[in-house]
């Protein structure tokens, strides 16, 4: 025989004999799981920074407490991208015991049926809800069950440099200001500095789009927001809106306002200016309330309620964040692990813990009264005022989310949208086209899913 | 690469064969021969069948059908999805604002390169050291280029910006204005690329023979003479090779858009293969992208068919 034939015959042995040793250390691997008394809970999250830090801590202290489980969190990527990876891997053994998913995939996650709602083990356990802040649960939950448990819960609130308003003597804002004192302060700093400090930007986000009309009272898409059926339509052309983006554009006409763009990036620039001292007023996720705190020289930082409309009380606004669910691809053992995390996540020390190192809510109302909180808002009084806003929320249609898919989607559209009007378009065009193009894509996306209301 | 290397030991092995064949039957030569065949083909056509035919044809497809939020084929719609996507507005402005980038960042990336690698070509007192910062950015990875960039074109805090407030010149909105992100991303992307593109035509120049220009210098051709009619002509390969490379990497920019614009501001940056990520990872909607692929892949098919039936010709190798 020839001889390379006899070279290639080796190697493609090799090759076999490579792919036999990593099979079967791998089948070793699932052996050597099972053999583990522990039940595994693996975790998939998505949060980075101290978020992460803390999650590990927490899994750490509850794999000492107890022998039961062990739970493991993972790092999946972007909220976004994670959504995709629990709905590609479901029903695989890739496929995690809890997942972390953000705010706006709730309704995706519910008509997926891929997890347990966490109302069967509240149930079971007689678990109190009361003790977890009203709108927060409201948000994760449909015709009164509770689907999943709130976790990391953010605020939109709206930070302003004290410095620079007491550098340019414009007064403080009120606790629960409007568009118009918004507008004034912002125009009063920028003609007092002569445009060298800006006065104020809004993210074209939008998370802060879903805001304003969550604040006014007003529903964005039809059956109530999805609290009632498939969403078919959504309305970005009603007056709360338009009135929201036309304060935004009499702002950037005036010169006050000054836009960072959108997308993960534009929140640090926007960040960086504010604390050197070129930006007035900003609107961010009360999740960064740590991250400022830690820069900002003590008394700089102003915090208040997100903007209302002029003349108007505000509605409440719907929060952000993550919540945790439980996959149903589990057995119920492991299942009942999940729960029991997510029972020790949300006691009231891990809740005011969590909060003093991320800046993301407590959620347990009793977390107000441990010694970490009460300590941190004595240093730092203004870190109560996101827990304020959250606590005095009446939870209503209008400001509980909306339960509706392409979420994703949307947003990407109204952000365009916000960039057009920033750039000047008219604001009745620009809205009309999103609507336009984001119900296009929703009547294809439940003919593609088999969604209909009958 | 695999299966042109199949090939040829193929044919090499037919040759050293060809004696033992002759006196071989005709049947049993074929037999062996396509024995032969199945076993140097096969593991590169297995592994191009599972991780490039069968994702393309898997790709074409779903890019015929609705799909739902696993990503499950579910109506079937024809090329409707292409009739939709080529009359919507915001893919074919996403394709007008790839066009720009592409052809921005190839003319772009060569005549700074070729500059680059002209100057560099000189016998100097501490050339060495330029040649070394010139072929620099390729040691770059893109998330810290896109991070520099981001603090170089910041609107308030930005090197640039900075820089421009104490000659007392505009603030532009680098990043953020529609107008203006284009050239921001363009410009960090001809940067990002300038090393590699330097260091392949500066190896191509010290290729030319010196006796050329020697020869030219006698004659009395001008400086910029020798550039066109000697320089550029005797680097065409690399010139042609770095065209190519740059194009279809300008086609497939992903990390730098993705760290510095995310595709905004209002789509002015939103490039097809980001748009293709975001409808499929992102937005759940795997038909859309699919069809996408297909254009995208239809669409440098086609300049790469072009690049070589055109430019090759003009190619002295």
């Amino acid at each position: 025989m020839n001889k390379r034939l006899w070279i290639t015959s080796i190697i493609g042995v090799i090759v076999l004999a490579v792919f036999g040793v990593f099979f079967s250390a791998h089948s070793n691997a699932d052996q050597s799981a099972q053999s583990n008394q522990r039940i595994k809970i693996i975790f998939w999250h998505e949060m980075t920074g101290p978020g992460a830090d803390q999650i590990q801590q927490f899994a750490d202290n509850f794999n000492k407490k107890q022998t039961k489980y062990e739970v493991v969190p993972e790092y999946e990527g972007s909220y976004n991208q994670a959504i995709q990876k629990v709905l590609q891997t479901h029903g695989t053994n890739a496929s995690p015991a809890l997942f972390q998913s953000m705010d706006v995939s709730t309704g995706q996650m519910r008509n997926a049926n891929i997890t347990t709602p966490v109302q069967k083990f509240i149930d079971e356990d007689k678990y109190d809800m009361d003790k977890i802040m009203p709108a927060a649960r409201a948000f994760y939950s449909k015709d009164g069950q509770q689907l999943s448990m709130p976790f990391n819960t953010s605020q939109p609130t709206l930070f302003y440099n004290k410095a620079v308003f007491k550098k340019y003597g414009v007064k403080d804002l009120p606790t629960d200001p409007s568009y118009d004192d918004i507008k004034n302060a912002a125009k009063e700093i920028t003609d007092k500095s002569k445009g060298a400090v800006k006065g104020v930007t809004v993210d074209a986000y939008g998370w802060y789009f879903e805001e304003f009309m969550a604040n006014s009272g007003q529903t964005l898409a039809n059956m109530d927001d999805g609290h009632d059926g498939f969403p078919t339509k959504v309305d970005f052309t009603n007056q709360a809106t338009v009135n929201a983006m036309n304060w935004l554009q009499e702002m950037n006409k005036n010169g006050s306002f000054i836009s960072f763009g959108s997308g993960s990036t534009s929140a640090s620039n926007e960040i960086a200016s504010f604390l050197s001292g070129k930006l007035g007023i900003m609107l961010q996720s009360s999740a960064s309330m740590g991250q400022l705190e830690a820069a900002a020289k003590p008394g700089d930082l102003g915090v208040t309620y997100y903007p209302r409309p002029n003349g108007q009380k505000s509605n409440g606004v719907a929060i952000g964040g993550a919540s945790l669910w439980i996959s149903n691809d589990k057995d119920s053992a492991t299942q009942r692990g999940a729960w029991e995390f997510i029972k020790y996540l949300m006691q009231p020390e891990n809740q005011a813990q969590w909060q003093k190192a991320t800046g993301y809510i407590a959620l347990n109302k009793d977390s107000q009264t441990e010694p970490v909180l009460k300590e941190l808002y004595k240093q730092h009084p203004e870190a109560q005022v996101p827990s304020n806003q959250l606590a005095r929320t009446k939870p209503n249609a209008t400001n509980s989310g909306i339960l509706m898919e392409g979420l994703v989607q949307m947003r990407t559209i109204t952000q365009n949208a916000m960039q057009q009007i920033y750039a000047g378009r008219n604001v009745n065009d620009a809205l009309k086209d999103a609507e336009n193009q984001f119900n296009s894509y929703l009547a294809q996306h439940n003919k593609a899913n088999g969604y209909s209301n009958k | 690469m695999l299966k042109s290397f199949d090939n040829k030991a193929l044919e090499e092995l037919n040759d050293s064969n060809a004696s033992e064949n002759e006196r071989a039957k005709k049947g049993l030569k074929k037999r062996s021969d396509f024995g032969y065949a199945v076993l140097f083909l096969g593991p590169s056509l297995l592994l191009l069948g599972v991780f490039v035919f069968y994702p393309m044809i898997k790709t074409l497809y779903m890019s015929l059908f609705l799909t739902n939020n696993f990503g499950q084929t579910t109506i079937f719609v024809g090329l409707k999805n292409y009739t939709s996507l080529l009359t919507s507005a915001s893919f074919l402005a996403s394709l007008s604002s790839t066009f720009i980038y592409v052809i921005g960042v190839m003319v772009l990336t060569i005549v700074l390169g070729l500059a680059l690698a002209v100057f560099a070509n000189q016998k100097l007192k501490g050339i060495q050291f330029f040649r070394t910062i010139f072929s620099s950015t390729m040691g770059v990875s893109v998330s810290v280029a896109a991070i520099f960039f981001l603090f170089v074109f910041n609107p308030t805090t930005g090197l640039l910006n900075q820089m421009a407030g104490l000659l007392h010149l505009p603030q532009l909105n680098w990043m953020t204005d529609p107008n203006l992100a284009m050239i921001t991303v363009i410009v960090s992307t001809v940067w990002m690329n300038l090393g590699f593109t330097f260091l392949v035509l500066f190896g191509a120049l010290q290729a030319v023979p010196r006796s050329l220009y020697d020869a030219a210098d006698i004659e009395g051709a001008s400086k910029s003479y020798q550039l066109f009619k000697i320089t550029i002509p005797m680097i065409s390969p690399s010139l042609f090779f770095v065209g190519i490379v740059t194009l279809i990497g300008a086609f497939k920019s992903f990390g730098l858009i993705d760290l510095m614009t995310a595709g905004g501001p209002n789509n002015a940056t939103n490039l097809l293969v980001y748009r293709i990520y975001q409808d499929a990872f992102l937005n759940g909607n795997y038909s859309q992208a699919s069809t996408e692929s297909i254009v995208l892949t239809i669409i440098i098919a086609v300049m790469t068919i072009i690049q070589f039936k055109v430019l090759e010709k003009r190619v002295n190798y």
